[in-house]
């Protein structure tokens, strides 16, 4: 007890950026190749989410420039989007926790707001430089150095200039970091560009290696995807820092905590804040005896001393008031103990789902394009599944897509991870994602696992993703959601399942024809012997005659045949049940009081 | 022209005319398997039954065996069109070939191809040799008998009382052999070539005023043939005399009514007049030979039992034979005479038979 608040006592009294820069691997700064990829996919996320924000398609360069002297590199990435005003790159380049992203609650690539700030403090504690700034938003262009004082937890920025954009609109950063490394490996920055590019068809992507090599990942569909709308953070979905931070941000004008809560969450109403109290009270009861408490009732009822029965509630009406304390103060002074403890009382109670429009996945469709443009395979399928709720109430979305043969390089079954579009390249093993693959029978639709080559791109949408770690790059094991992945990877591995067992039929009949045409010349032979008739009339009719057994059936068209097994598998989607299951449908109900 | 001819050009047209329709040509071969024999009573022979396959060259599973029966078709009609006669041998090797493109080849080997001549002349209700397609010479001849042989187109008189104990060699096709003089009684067929050459040294067939035919095991088409003949167009009686064993009654039932997997020719092989003189179970008691039978074997157990449901065995003598057989479980060998002495079968026992005709039906 005493050690824990210790450390939390030393924890608030640390800058957030001076607890990051000691904790440089919990944000991906570990290992060379991946410290130069989590830098790439900072500002690529940051260059797609600008893009998108201001309803442009996204055309994202990098160039990764090796400097020598021991693994220095300069990473650049440029965006096309509406441009930095001033006044804010300090904010966005320069403090933790600071970006305009966590506290919208919708389905956004980065959700923290560390992102490009983490990796400006990567570099200029590796390689001792800022980070240069040019953003222009149309009439104005800024070039800026900007540093993270780390003590104050604020952007610094050391060096501006003003210059005529020319009409030039977007933002590009460079970046030096040290004890870096590019090369193509499965963890380096072209196999996480590749793979952005895989799931964001709509972005165009170019890269200049250190070689000069230019790489051109190319936008496959001219649609934006449908912006996430907004939505009120969900009691469920939310954090001790996300509580923190919205009692912060919208707790001015000394605004009671109950006020924010109300306010600025969904599905949490007036009528609730009662059974708020008490949960939080029984939480503080249940640390005080050292006990998990789910009842308090049926916890006295089972206590004979009257005397300890009297204490204990005496206790308890403590902190009954102690909780009503808190959540009359002002929101402002709520501390992180405080918000924990919030948290963890709606985690013990029953709240409505909340609304599933945050959630934009990329689209069967846009899936099979992409995937037919990046992997040139022989055969692609996908799937997206419809929302579901997980954890009670956390909306997320499942989709699959697969593709088969071709150019996809590897033997076996590639998995493509992607939480909210964005890659995860590491902690492969400890993902869902990876587990739910694995827990395929494949046998059972005609794949070798191991033989065959088989990609599947496995793409998680939520507004909250739950995540193994703060490293983001695995998806943690909810029930919920990895039931969705067998789902949907099922749903498609039925659709190969189909396209193979059709294509060895076809190669069965090829076999087949090719077997009985080398008969035919000796045949033709005899036959023309024995008859007198002409043996080269006889060889035209018998290879006729095999062509018209085996051909006749192959007036399928590849469009066709594709178009039947949609129709066939949405057959199967609508008979699965679209949209909430049984069991989160049924809660849903039983929650509306 | 020939009816053989005939018939390979009419298997030719019928399937050009299939493939002029649009069809799959075919041959329709008769199915030759125990479950497609039967005995026919009344004419005491071994019977092809109904059934009937098809082959096509359509059917995968076919079209193999269907490009080996037409190969074989043009390679009998290329036969008698030169008036050649070739064995299954040179059947074997004057077809087998790679075929075009591919690392197959038309025959793996002879079982291959000679099942298929089985097929076509099942087929097109022909013998082989009439076909052109001859089998090794394999039974023996001797007697009173003056023959006539054609070969190509030069003949040559056959006197088989003059080929000292090595008689003539019954070639595979005897349709062609003419009997010119004919001075016996009956016709005496021997299992085994050494007692053959036993009874010719003691030219019993002279003392005996009988011909000899030496089958030397299972009786090939011609011998069988050749018995036939002998019985229906020499009018001679035939006396089969075996080994005491399963193995040699088969013989015996095979020259008279036929065989399984060649029943579509018993009516021009089969012999049911012919009588079976011995070894018989009754004859080790009648002539004493307990001391020379040996022990039957578990296959000569099992083989004995078939014989016993067979519907051609199913009478009063031969079921008291197998099941004396059976009880005793002994077999006793032709030779086993020779225990008394080297003339007591030719001076002794087969006089005795005759003359008492003391056969088994």
């Amino acid at each position: 007890m005493a050690l824990a608040d210790e450390l939390f006592r030393e924890f608030r009294s640390m800058s957030v950026s001076e607890f990051f820069r000691k904790n440089a691997a919990m944000l991906g700064y570990t290992g060379r190749i991946r410290s130069l990829t989590t830098i790439v996919h900072e500002g690529v996320t940051n260059a797609i989410d600008a893009g998108e924000e201001c309803g442009k398609l996204p055309n994202v360069y990098i160039r990764i420039e090796n400097l020598g002297d021991g693994g220095r590199y300069r990473i650049t990435i440029e965006d096309n989007a509406s441009g930095i005003p001033e006044k804010y790159i300090p904010e966005v380049f320069g403090k933790m926790l600071a970006g305009s992203k966590a506290h919208r609650n919708m389905q956004s690539r980065g959700q923290q707001g560390l992102g490009i700030s983490g990796a400006v403090l990567f570099c200029q504690t590796s390689s001792g430089k800022p980070v240069r700034v040019i953003s222009s938003t149309g009439e104005k262009g800024i070039i800026a150095e900007v540093m993270i004082d780390v003590e104050k937890n604020k952007g610094k920025v050391s060096k501006k200039e003003e210059f005529d954009p020319k009409g030039w609109m977007g933002t590009r950063v460079e970046m030096e970091a040290k004890g870096v490394s590019y090369n193509r490996s499965k963890y380096g920055a072209f196999n996480y560009l590749r793979l952005t590019s895989l799931a964001n068809p709509h972005v165009q992507i170019e890269l200049i290696e250190p070689d000069g090599t230019k790489v051109l990942f190319e936008r496959v569909t001219e649609e934006l995807p449908k912006p996430p709308k907004e939505v009120k953070p969900h009691p469920y979905g939310i954090t001790a820092d996300d509580l923190l931070r919205l009692a912060r941000e919208k707790g001015g004008e000394r605004k009671s905590l109950k006020t924010i809560l109300v306010k600025e969450l969904s599905r949490f109403s007036d009528k609730r804040v009662r059974e708020l109290k008490e949960k939080m009270a029984l939480i503080l009861l249940s640390r005080k005896l050292e006990t998990q408490i789910e009842d308090l009732d049926k916890y006295l009822s089972e206590i004979q001393d009257e005397e300890e029965k009297r204490r204990i509630k005496k206790i308890y009406s403590g902190f009954l008031s102690q909780a009503a304390k808190i959540l009359r103060k002002e929101a402002r002074y709520l501390n992180w103990e405080e918000a924990d403890l919030i948290v963890n009382a709606f985690s013990r109670m029953k709240l409505l789902a909340p609304p599933t429009e945050g959630l934009s996945p990329i689209g069967e469709e846009n899936i099979s394009r992409t995937m037919k443009a990046v992997l040139n395979p022989e055969f692609v399928a996908c799937v997206t599944r419809p929302p579901k709720t997980y954890r009670g109430g956390i909306p997320f979305q499942v989709e699959v897509g697969i593709a088969y043969g071709g150019q996809v390089d590897e033997e076996g079954i590639e998995v493509f991870r992607f939480a909210n579009r964005t890659p995860l390249l590491f902690d492969r093993g400890g993902c869902a994602i990876t587990e739910a693959v694995k827990s395929i029978d494949w046998k059972r639709y005609g794949i070798d696992p191991n033989k065959d080559k088989v990609a599947l791109l496995v793409n998680i949408v939520s507004v909250h993703i739950p995540y193994t770690s703060t490293g983001k790059q695995a998806i943690a094991d909810v029930p919920e959601i990895s039931k969705e992945i067998r789902l949907a990877v099922m749903e498609v591995a039925r659709k190969l399942m189909r396209y193979v067992k059709r294509k060895k039929r076809e190669m069965e009949k090829e076999a087949k024809m090719k077997a009985l045409l080398k008969y035919v010349p000796e045949v033709a032979k005899a036959m023309s012997r024995l008859t007198g008739a002409s043996e080269e009339e006889i060889e035209t009719e018998l290879s006729e005659l095999i062509s018209k057994k085996y051909l006749s059936s192959e007036d399928f068209s590849e469009e066709e045949r594709e178009e039947a097994i949609k129709k066939e598998e949405k057959v199967i989607l609508i008979s699965n049940g679209g949209g909430l299951d049984e069991g989160s449908r049924k809660e849903a109900e039983t929650t509306r009081e | 022209m020939k009816v053989a001819e005939k018939r390979l050009r009419q298997l030719g047209n019928r399937m050009l005319q299939e493939l002029k329709r649009g069809n799959s040509p075919y041959i329709e071969i008769p199915v030759r398997a125990l479950g497609n024999v039967y005995f026919d009573s009344e004419r005491r022979l071994l019977q092809l039954g109904e059934k009937s396959g098809r082959r096509y060259f359509l059917n995968l599973a076919h079209a193999k065996k269907f490009m080996q029966t037409l190969l074989v078709a043009s390679y009998c009609l290329e036969l008698i069109q030169k008036g050649k006669h070739a064995s299954l041998r040179d059947v074997y090797y004057a077809l087998k070939r790679n075929l075009p493109n591919s690392k197959e080849v038309t025959f793996q080997d002879q079982s291959e191809s000679n099942p298929v001549i089985e097929d076509l002349e099942v087929s097109l209700n022909l013998l082989r040799e009439e076909l052109h397609i001859s089998a090794d010479r394999k039974g023996y001849l001797i007697g009173n008998i003056v023959l006539r042989e054609r070969v190509v187109d030069e003949t040559f008189e056959i006197d088989a009382s003059q080929l000292g104990t090595g008689g003539w060699g019954i070639p595979s096709n005897v349709e062609e052999i003419e009997f010119l003089d004919i001075q016996a009684d009956y016709v005496l067929v021997i299992e085994t070539g050494a007692m053959f050459e036993r009874l010719a040294e003691e030219r019993f067939w002279k003392k005996n005023n009988c011909l000899m035919v030496a089958t030397k095991g299972q009786p090939s088409r011609g011998t069988r043939r050749l018995i036939h003949r002998l019985y229906y167009e020499a009018n001679l009686p035939v006396y089969v005399f075996t080994d005491g064993d399963p193995y040699g009654w088969y013989i015996y039932s095979v020259i008279k009514q036929g065989s399984i997997n060649l029943a579509y020719l018993s009516e021009k092989l089969g012999t049911p007049d012919a009588k079976f003189l011995g070894v018989t179970m009754s004859d080790v008691d009648k002539y004493n030979l307990h001391g020379q039978v040996h022990k039957l074997k578990e296959g000569d157990i099992k083989r004995a039992k078939e014989l016993k449901d067979y519907p051609w065995f199913k009478n009063e003598e031969w079921q008291r034979e197998i099941n004396l057989m059976l009880e005793k479980k002994i077999r006793i060998e032709q030779q086993a005479f020779s225990s008394k002495s080297l003339e007591y079968v030719a001076e002794v026992y087969l006089p005795e038979k005759i003359e008492k005709e003391d056969f088994l039906p």
